[in-house]
């Protein structure tokens, strides 16, 4: 752990911020430390992926003496004070001859480590003196192999290539940015028990060519190999825990789109809202206003409001009102005996 | 330079997969689960080099069929500043990425509750709805900050004649002059607002 002092100045304070966890995360920078026992096959091969990574990236010109398996401190330490998740280290022995060691971090402490080592077909970006591709543009990445879903290692493999070069994350993508591939191919299938295979890195650069076939719109691609090229031998592995992995997954529960309630759209594009609505009280519907349905001429209510309205029809009576509710009102039993001429008059 | 692209006019742009390859458009990749022979990936076969090469410009092409069909927006950026030139760029939107690629640090811890937010939570007390920074002034009959240049709360500072109540608050405040005690009050409180501050950002840590 570095010692953390109380920034002095606003500069200090800045810088101590940008290292914060963000919600939404920067580019992963990468580092590339030279081991002790790095070679010039080495040097050369981490200057050409530093080209594919530029310009998320940093590199250390002194040798560290760094053994990643047995202690990860020494990186944990680089990893933090450099602000860095990717790291490469290179080392060289009888054993592992030309390998390089792909680490990355979680919260400066060690996620994942994978060892690779170049074998001897090697070829650099200067091989191949061709133009290549312009720094800082985005990658297009091709897996070829079933083992990239399948096999646990060739997964970490393919996660971390696609996690190393990726790049800067964004919705829109320029189309003349589309210049060049990382095809990543295992060398055949292979079974169970059996030793894995080695892990093929390839660069092309795209040329593409106006088709009578597509049309206007889709052009024929054509590759042509700019480098570097290696072929990984896969060595020591260190894969994360289940905590670690779950925790490093995590995403934001702010950043995941809402679901919107109510309103879909079918295939020819046109939307469609659902209304929700409470049941309509059909008690309560307002019809064509009579005297006669006034709530208070209920039948169903009890004798004692008769007498009621029986009573408001006398003070009608005295209050000078010439038509009255008395003689209005006809009850089914009336009817026969009293047919109300002057209602039906009105 | 020509022949060539006379020649590739008629090749085709379509390509066929035992097995459709699976994309992530978000992060501009293609992943092909179709059998590899393993001799014709030998290091000891010619034409090795020509194969991954096929198998690759296969499926770049598949994606970039993939990538030309998504909803493209085209903008005018000006380039070149005094020039005036200005260059369209064709941006395709792209979807977002699938893959599940570790964060590089964990989530933002969210911000400690300061000392007020845990007992209002306890008392139930809702925040108050914030009525703007504005104030009515019935006197000048004009709109006035509640605070800072020309406020509200600064009212008593600019009067030429103060009040004096016949009992002061505190004893001994009798014969200072009312403004100075009221610019005194605001300081006071301003002090221990930011008191209380550094007290829940120490608390948060």
């Amino acid at each position: 752990m570095i010692r953390t002092v109380k920034p002095k100045n606003a500069r200090a304070k800045r810088a101590l911020d940008k290292k914060e966890p963000k919600m939404v995360e920067n580019t992963k920078q990468a580092l590339f430390v030279t081991g002790k026992s790095s070679n010039q096959v080495l040097h050369d091969a981490m200057v050409d992926l530093g080209a594919l990574k530029k310009p998320d990236l940093k590199r250390f010109n002194k040798r560290n003496e760094v053994r990643p398996f047995e202690d990860a401190e020494p990186l944990e330490f680089f990893s933090e004070k450099n602000d860095c998740s990717l790291l490469v280290l290179s080392t060289s022995s009888k054993k592992r001859k030309n390998n390089l060691t792909f680490v990355r971090t979680f919260g400066y402490k060690v996620y994942d480590m994978i060892e690779m080592q170049i074998s001897e077909n090697y070829k650099f970006l200067s091989d191949f003196k061709k133009q290549t591709f312009a720094v800082g543009l985005k990658p297009m990445f091709s897996f070829q192999g079933a083992a990239f879903d399948t096999h646990p290692v060739y997964k970490q493999v393919k996660s971390l290539f696609l996690d190393f070069f990726r790049g800067t994350t964004s919705d829109l993508q320029d189309v003349a940015g589309l210049q060049h591939v990382i095809s990543v191919t295992v060398q055949g299938d292979f079974e169970d028990g059996e030793p894995l295979p080695n892990v093929l890195f390839r660069v092309y650069k795209l040329k593409t060519y106006k088709s009578e076939q597509g049309g206007p719109k889709l052009p024929r691609v054509e590759l042509e190999e700019v480098g570097p090229r290696f072929d990984f031998k896969i060595g020591r592995i260190r894969s994360p825990s289940p905590e670690l992995e779950k925790e490093a997954l995590k995403r934001a529960k702010q950043l995941e789109p809402r679901t919107i309630k109510n309103i879909s759209s079918d295939d020819m594009g046109d939307k469609f809202g659902t209304i929700h609505m409470g049941k309509q009280d059909l008690g309560k519907l307002q019809t064509r206003k009579m005297k006669g349905l006034k709530p208070k001429f209920d039948q169903t209510r009890g004798d004692s409001e008769t007498e009621d309205y029986m009573d408001d029809d006398e003070k009608d009576l005295q209050g000078g009102a010439e038509e009255s509710y008395g003689e209005d009102f006809v009850t089914a039993t009336d009817i026969d005996v009293e047919p109300p001429a002057k209602r039906f008059k009105k | 330079m020509s022949s060539i692209a006379e020649e590739k006019k008629s090749l085709p742009v379509t390509v066929e997969k035992a097995i459709p390859v699976s994309y992530d458009l978000g992060n501009l990749a293609v992943f092909d689960s179709n059998s590899l022979d393993r001799n014709d990936l030998d290091s000891s076969n010619a034409q090795r080099e020509k194969h991954i090469k096929d198998v690759t410009r296969e499926n770049v092409q598949l994606m970039i069929n993939q990538i030309l069909s998504l909803p493209i927006k085209s903008t005018t950026e000006s380039a070149g500043g005094t020039s005036g030139q200005s260059a369209s760029m064709t941006l395709v939107q792209l979807p977002d990425p699938i893959s599940e690629l570790p964060r590089e640090k964990p989530l933002p811890k969210p911000k400690a509750p300061t000392k007020w937010e845990q007992f209002a939570a306890k008392k139930g007390i809702q925040p108050k709805e914030r009525s703007g920074k504005m104030v009515y002034d019935e006197d000048a009959g004009q709109w006035v900050p509640k605070w800072g240049y020309k406020g509200a709360n600064k009212k008593l500072d600019s009067q030429w004649l103060v009040e004096v109540d016949d009992q002061p608050k505190k004893a001994g405040d009798e014969l200072i002059d009312p403004r100075t005690l009221s610019r005194a009050e605001r300081k006071k409180v301003i002090k221990k607002n930011e008191l209380q501050q550094k007290r829940n950002l120490k608390g948060a840590k």
